[in-house]
């Protein structure tokens, strides 16, 4: 069974991402990025990142996640960013009722997608 | 159980064991938007005539789910579903039924549709200029007035506005609509509702109201409006009288500056969010224009608000402002 249905499946992530993106929102290291973004879509991405992330039913690619971000590495989007959310994934996984160990999995998923975030 | 069949543009497809719309448009042939095929990133969203099996609508906002919306991915029908076809409403022809002036830049107009015009209140339509252009405006009317009520702010310079607050009764002009995921949907009578706008804003928030108020809503309703100032309120009496009716709706008159003892003073976010209180299950319906929705939508998601009970459909410039 995938962490995404020991934690409740969809019904909890369409709560949870709304938490991680308060979380997003509210943190001065990484605010700036998301002023004009607009919020509805960008949280079902989200949704779909906490999905994935976590072995629920979503795809990912890697050029979807280079071309999302292109615009914000010339904002000067890094390295501390990118642990800012892994941060949060952690923190609101964990309010959720996952284990550490599962949020090491999880954090260990998230590195690999790193390159694609910072477009290396 | 055996699998359904579905209906699209006059041709049936037979479902084979197992097989999700998806699945059965694609092995037609059919050219259909898809993605994860997992019910998460909803690009394979169709809308059908009839109501789709509920595992489809799974997650989904509660207008889309109103209006037989479903992934098609996650779609494994029993019977016969019958899908919307691609192309959008046709126009229809209407007659200005009344014209009124309420503040120095806002007009009242009240269309009769020539022909049937099927609309939830709080949704728009787009009016057609003779000259080709078309402006959307949202429905501030029941269905049961019998009259398109659309509230037209004229913008300096304005084709379409301009035009609109210069017809008489009984002229004669094309709408074509509805559109827009902003109106009641009745699936909790006792929901606190939080309905927010600015400006013109305004127009769908009363159509909203009264809607719910009529479909037999009884948990407590929150009207706010803002205006840059008391002048710019419009409608204000007809707005007291229907929460003076009504005692479970509370209308607010919100301004940025010089405020009476009527109105209440601040940015229409703060102002709305205590007056609202505490947010957990309410959900809230946003209007105005792009800047002030995308304020008011983040502030209240901010508060507490769940991003799926934020409904909103921000009314955008006919083309980008000129730098």
């Amino acid at each position: 069974m995938s962490l995404y249905e020991r934690l409740g499946g969809e019904p909890a992530f369409q709560s949870a991402v709304d938490e991680f993106y308060r979380r997003m929102l509210t943190d001065e290291r990484v605010s700036r990025f998301f002023d004009d973004v607009d919020m509805e879509g960008q949280i079902a991405k989200q949704k779909a990142f906490l999905t994935y992330v976590t072995g629920g039913p979503a795809e990912y690619t890697g050029k979807d996640m280079r071309a999302a971000h292109a615009e914000l590495n010339e904002r000067g989007l890094s390295d501390e960013h990118v642990d800012v959310v892994i941060e949060h994934l952690g923190a609101v996984l964990l309010s959720m009722g996952a284990a550490p160990d599962d949020v090491g999995e999880v954090a260990a998923l998230a590195e690999s997608v790193r390159a694609d975030v910072l477009g290396r | 159980m055996s699998p359904g069949q579905i209906e699209v543009e006059g041709q049936r497809i037979e479902l084979e064991q197992g097989e999700t719309v998806l699945q059965g448009l694609e092995r037609a042939g059919l050219d259909v938007a898809s993605g994860c095929r997992a019910g998460t990133c909803t690009k394979c969203l169709l809308q059908a005539q009839d109501a789709p099996p509920p595992a489809s609508q799974r997650g989904l906002r509660p207008t889309l789910t109103a209006q037989n919306f479903f992934l098609a991915c996650q779609a494994r029908p029993t019977g016969l579903l019958r899908l919307r076809g691609s192309r959008g409403p046709e126009p229809v022809r209407a007659r200005v039924a009344s014209i009124d002036h309420l503040t120095e830049d806002v007009a009242r107009l009240r269309l009769t549709p020539d022909e049937r015009f099927d609309y939830r209140p709080g949704q728009y339509l787009d009016v057609l200029h003779p000259g080709g252009e078309s402006r959307s405006y949202s429905i501030a009317s029941l269905p049961s007035d019998g009259w398109l009520e659309l509230h037209v702010r004229r913008i300096p310079g304005g084709q379409v506005s301009g035009w609109l607050h210069e017809l008489a009764v009984d002229a004669e002009l094309a709408v074509r609509g509805p559109f827009g995921q902003c109106f009641h949907v009745a699936d909790d009578d006792q929901r606190k509702l939080l309905l927010v706008g600015a400006g013109t804003g305004l127009a769908p928030l009363v159509g909203i109201a009264r809607d719910a108020l009529e479909q037999g809503h009884r948990g407590p309703i929150d009207l706010v409006h803002g205006g840059l100032e008391p002048n710019r309120l419009y409608l204000r009496d007809d707005l007291d009288r229907l929460a003076r009716e009504s005692p479970q709706l509370r209308v607010h008159h919100c301004v940025l500056r010089g405020a009476t003892a009527r109105e209440h003073e601040g940015p229409l976010d703060q102002v709305a969010i205590r007056l609202a209180g505490a947010l957990a299950g309410a959900r809230a319906f946003l209007c105005g224009d792009g800047e002030i929705v995308h304020l008011l939508r983040r502030s209240l998601f901010l508060a507490g608000l769940p991003s799926g009970e934020i409904l909103a459909d921000p009314f955008l410039p006919s083309k980008p402002a000129l730098a």
